[in-house]
């Protein structure tokens, strides 16, 4: 028999607001332990927490790039359990009227991933385990999250990493956070289950804790689906339960102890009061909003003629993506500009993190020029192509490069003189040619960009040589 | 009788110094405290040196302000920079917390005088001041009785004159019932008026700051210095009625105070009596009686004691032998170490309200109890919305009974729960309650009276009280203790 | 019904030892404390929503840094401490 995987995903992103969620304390990343700290971020007695308004506003544009509806009531929730890296024994979170329901990521096979809500609440501290003894960090405590809860609609391993990309991908293109799952500013809970291919009834699903890397969750989901399909195979049933994915094995085990009772005992935080959010409000953050991917991509590929291939490889990082409409403004073939990024500068920023910051150091208006230089009928693409190399390594404008006399003689009069120089003195390739020798007038075009001396256009020649010959 | 007006004008008139005063109280706390027990903690070194300071700008010329210079007290579950908070818990012994409670910055602000951190039921869970890890207050009337609780160091102590004023808090009446033990003036606000940043919480939903003073123009000042917006507590919305003191005076003519029979259910005939007789005072200063019924009352002490146990069960998570606070000796591991250092760090009554709390909270019951005590949260203050329509304050006894003697609290959990009933319900419908001394009983120990107003009109009924005062000054009693002003 | 279960449950979740002779006191004890919030049973459930006792909403802070307190302060009540952080010894 063969198993169908299902998988729903718990995704928590740190949030990159100034400040951690309920004080001011800084929420920058590392710092010397304890120094990002201040009363209420370590839970003494008698503190009140505050709610930081952007880590709400943040939420919204979060629940407003997946299409989730924006609650006009939301109130925030404690969920207790104790643990030393949670300060208060209770994390403020949201339960009973978290800020976004619903929403959708759509994939590229068509299918929407459907989310059921995402909450804002709070990360827990850092602790370090060193020959049984625990030290134990605040400065991540109070972070901002929200996490993002999405329905079981998980169908693959392939479906799983395309779901945690999007999720990457449009989170920091609305700028709410770096999602550096190696930092842990994006982490993924993966709730998985396997059925019989064809059965509509779930099975039982485990869940597999803190997954912090996509080819982890790759692997880690294919151990746990093998494993429960051979537990079911040979009779046995899956027990629900936490479970944790060890790297250095491969395999997933148990995390539950005796000492962990599973009870939140959730309740409304008598300590925060209810947030109303207006419809004016939503609004004017979906105004802030920037173009969605998806949109983009859409509008490449549409309006502005790039293969879709190529679209989407512009559209992964915001940064590139922005570039490119930068670089864009005002030119005939926005293809030519995609080529240049696509294949130039990205064989000069290799890794995901170069694409990620897109530094390269020929500004987009420097690019721009560039290839209006092409659309004119200046310079063309060989030239063009030299150029920008030297200008991606010094820095340096078009113009450094490219002298008036290389701009020269590529109007349209010198380019038919050398055209009908060139069909008199060839009758032979023009005879060959009208013969029905495609070929033949390769050798006429040849001759137009020898005695240009390159600065010819060869489709523009090759178009003139045609219309004279006929 | 030593209340603030009266040494503000002893300082400013230069009849004694703030320091000689400073140490007539110090010294009269070393006197009495081994047998009233209301100071935990005696702050006399810092308390002397704010006084120097004030005795500074007062020999200077300065103006000073109507706090300045007055010995009080705070109860040991306001933090307080530096100085050890306790909550009367063996769990908390040694705190010293680095940031000072709101209310403390305020009134600090203005150079009070701290004479110490007074005594409390042990995370002012208590009705007696029994729970404390270290033993009762006692009654300055009669120290075989008890001070009343929570906040029975405070009243104690300003009863027996050992402090001219004090800050409790009160979530079940832990302001106003020992206020009415002790013969003394016990302020509960509206919720939100006062901040509660550094109050260490017990049930943040009921939790209130408030000032337990001898006379109602001394809770009216200190009601009018603590009652401002805290932009650190989301709760906090400040003093909206506008300040009380100048309209003590106001005429209450035409006043209708409202009686709920349901107050008088089960309530002792001496204490009764005294509230009937306080309602024909009213009366001859012009006011209206009304009596109507309030059956939602009946369900007040269940509702509380499902809030406030649930809420205390999640604050109280925190205390876990990590960041400060008790640790336990012996252990293995994290999970034995924080079961150990809670288990005896913790008296037995916290223990049973954090259990109580988290079984109402528990999967399979939070709907039953939780949930459904929320409601009928929501029905009760709907219920006195209603009653303010009939009348401007309610009159009802603070507490069904006078001080009991130490020792018998324990024996009945259920009956000394009830002796919040009277007061529990302010605290559920978040509104403004002030206990005023109105008799005594047969073997001298104070009756009080409660006046209940509407949200945020503190003014009202401290006006009501104050006019109680002026015609009825002999329920207002000094006992044998302490400074004689 | 109160069961000596339940009270080993909710003190586990609670983070409190029970002593085994002292369990069937304190099932007793809750029993009737229990009881006794049942009252709330006999109430009929009302249409008023609870949410806040002031009716409060919309109370946020701006997303302006404040200088944090330094690591000394912040451990200054640990009971115990090492290299800036709070520590749980391992101990047995």
């Amino acid at each position: 028999m063969s198993y169908e995987l299902v998988a729903g995903f718990e995704t928590h992103i740190e949030l990159a607001t100034k400040t951690k969620i309920f004080c001011g304390c800084t929420t920058q990343f590392g710092g010397e332990p304890n120094t990002h700290c201040c009363p209420v971020c370590i839970g003494l007695p008698g503190t009140l927490p505050k709610l930081n308004r952007e880590v709400v506003n943040f939420a919204i544009r979060a629940g407003l790039a997946v299409h989730g509806e924006i609650a006009e009531v939301a109130k925030m929730d404690r969920k207790n359990y104790c643990y030393p890296d949670l300060s208060k024994a209770y994390q403020i979170s949201q339960l009973y009227a978290p800020l976004i329901i619903g929403g959708y990521v759509e994939l590229s096979n068509g299918r929407k991933i459907r989310l059921h809500h995402i909450h804002i609440e709070e990360d827990a501290g850092k602790l370090i385990h060193q020959h049984g003894d625990t030290y134990v960090d605040y400065n991540r405590g109070g972070v901002p999250l929200i996490e993002i809860v999405s329905e079981p609609d998980i169908r693959s391993i392939d479906e799983a990493k395309e779901y945690v990309e999007k999720l990457q991908q449009v989170m920091r293109y609305i700028g709410i956070s770096d999602c550096k799952m190696q930092e842990g500013s994006m982490r993924c809970d993966v709730n998985i289950s396997v059925r019989p291919q064809g059965s509509e009834k779930l099975g039982t699903r485990t869940e597999i804790k803190n997954m912090n890397s996509i080819t982890n969750i790759a692997k880690a989901m294919e151990y746990e689906f093998e494993r429960q399909t051979d537990l079911i195979e040979s009779g046995g049933q899956v027990v629900q339960e936490t479970l944790r994915y060890d790297d250095a094995t491969g395999t997933t085990s148990s995390m539950r102890s005796k000492e962990d009772a599973h009870d939140y005992r959730y309740f409304r935080d008598p300590d925060l009061v209810t947030i109303n959010i207006s419809r004016d409000e939503v609004e004017k953050i979906k105004a802030t909003l920037p173009e969605l991917p998806a949109d983009k991509c859409k509008r490449y590929i549409e309006e502005l003629q790039i293969p879709e291939k190529d679209a989407q490889l512009l559209t992964k990082y915001r940064k590139i993506s922005e570039y490119f409409d930068e670089a864009c403004e005002g030119v005939k073939s926005p293809k030519t500009v995609s080529n240049f990024i696509i294949g130039q500068m990205f064989s000069r920023t290799e890794t995901e993190a170069d694409k990620e910051e897109f530094a390269v150091a020929t500004t987009p208006a420097q690019l721009n020029e560039l290839v209006k230089l092409i659309d004119d009928g200046k310079i063309r693409n060989n030239l063009a192509k030299s150029t920008l190399e030297k200008m991606l390594d010094s820095g340096k404008g078009t113009l450094d490069f490219i002298s008036e006399s290389d701009m020269g003689g590529l109007d349209e009069n010198a380019l038919n003189d050398l055209c009908k120089q060139a069909v008199e003195s060839n009758p032979k390739a023009v005879e060959d040619y009208k013969s029905g020798k495609e070929k033949a007038i390769k050798a006429l075009v040849g001759n137009v960009m020898k005695n240009s001396r390159g600065k010819a256009d060869a489709t523009a020649a090759e178009a003139k040589i045609k219309e004279i010959i006929n | 009788m030593g209340t603030i007006s009266k040494i503000h004008e002893m300082l400013v008139s230069k009849q004694c110094s703030c320091t000689e005063l400073t140490k007539s109280y110090l010294d009269e706390i070393e006197k009495s405290n081994g047998e009233l027990n209301a100071y935990v903690n005696i702050t006399g070194e810092e308390a002397l040196k704010t006084a120097e300071q004030v005795d500074k700008k007062i020999s200077g010329g300065e103006e000073i302000g109507m706090l300045e210079g007055v010995p009080m007290t705070l109860k040991d579950n306001i933090s307080t920079k530096g100085i050890e908070t306790t909550c009367c818990s063996k769990i908390l012994t040694g705190y010293k917390p680095i940031y000072n409670a709101t209310v403390w910055d305020e009134l600090a602000n203005q150079n009070a005088v701290m004479l110490g951190k007074t005594n409390m039921d042990e995370f002012a869970m208590g009705s007696s001041c029994e729970t404390s890890y270290f033993g009762g207050a006692t009654n300055p009337f009669n120290t075989k009785h008890v001070s009343g609780g929570s906040s029975g160091g405070v009243a104690s102590a300003v009863g027996a004159n050992i402090a001219a004023y004090g800050l409790g808090s009160d979530t079940g009446g832990s302001i106003r019932q020992p206020a009415s033990f002790c013969g003394i003036v016990g302020l509960k606000p509206t919720y939100g008026a006062v901040s509660r940043y550094g109050l260490i919480a017990y049930a943040s939903s009921l939790d209130q700051i408030g000032p337990i003073t001898k006379s109602v123009e001394d809770a009216s000042i200190v009601f009018d210095a603590i009652s401002k917006f805290d932009d650190r507590d989301s709760t906090s919305q400040g003093n909206l009625g506008g300040e009380t003191y100048s309209k003590l005076n106001n005429d209450i003519k035409g006043m209708k105070i409202g009686i709920a029979h349901e107050y008088l259910d089960g309530v002792r005939d001496d204490v009764k009596e005294s509230i009937l007789k306080a309602a024909e005072v009213y009366k001859s200063l012009g006011a209206e009686i009304v009596y109507f019924d309030l059956p939602e009352l009946k369900f007040a002490l269940p509702v509380y004691y499902i809030i406030a146990c649930a809420e205390a069960s999640s604050n109280l998570g925190r205390y876990d032998g990590i960041r400060f606070g008790y640790k336990t000796e012996h252990y293995n591991g994290t999970h034995d170490m924080v079961c150990r250092t809670r288990s005896e760090g913790f008296g037995d009554e916290v223990k049973k309200r954090i259990l109580l709390g988290t079984y109402v909270l528990s999967a399979g019951y939070y709907d039953a109890y939780y949930k459904k005590a929320q409601n009928l949260r929501g029905t009760i203050v709907k219920a006195f919305d209603n009653a303010f329509e009939k009348c401007d304050v309610i009159l009802a006894p603070t507490v069904p009974m006078t001080a009991f003697e130490m020792g018998h609290a324990v024996s009945d959990p259920i009956e000394t729960y009830l002796t919040d009933i009277c007061t529990v319900p302010v605290n559920i419908a978040g509104l403004p309650g002030v206990s005023v001394p109105c008799g005594f009983n047969a073997n001298g120990m104070p009756i009080g009276m409660q006046l209940i107003g509407k949200r945020f009109d503190e003014s009202t009924i401290l006006n009501a009280a104050y006019k109680y005062q002026q015609a009825a000054p002999e329920n207002f009693k000094d006992t044998k203790w302490g400074v004689k002003l | 019904m109160v069961t000596r279960e339940d009270v080993e449950n909710i003190a586990l979740l609670s983070k409190l030892f029970v002593p085994e002779e002292e369990l069937d006191s304190l099932t007793q004890s809750m029993q009737e404390i229990i009881d006794f919030a049942d009252t709330i049973n006999n109430a009929p459930t009302s249409g008023e929503a609870f949410d806040n006792i002031n009716n409060l909403s919309n109370v946020f802070r701006e997303d302006e840094v404040v200088k944090s307190y330094s690591s000394e302060e912040i451990l200054s009540n640990a009971p115990e401490q090492a290299e800036n952080h709070f520590l749980v010894r391992n101990r047995e």
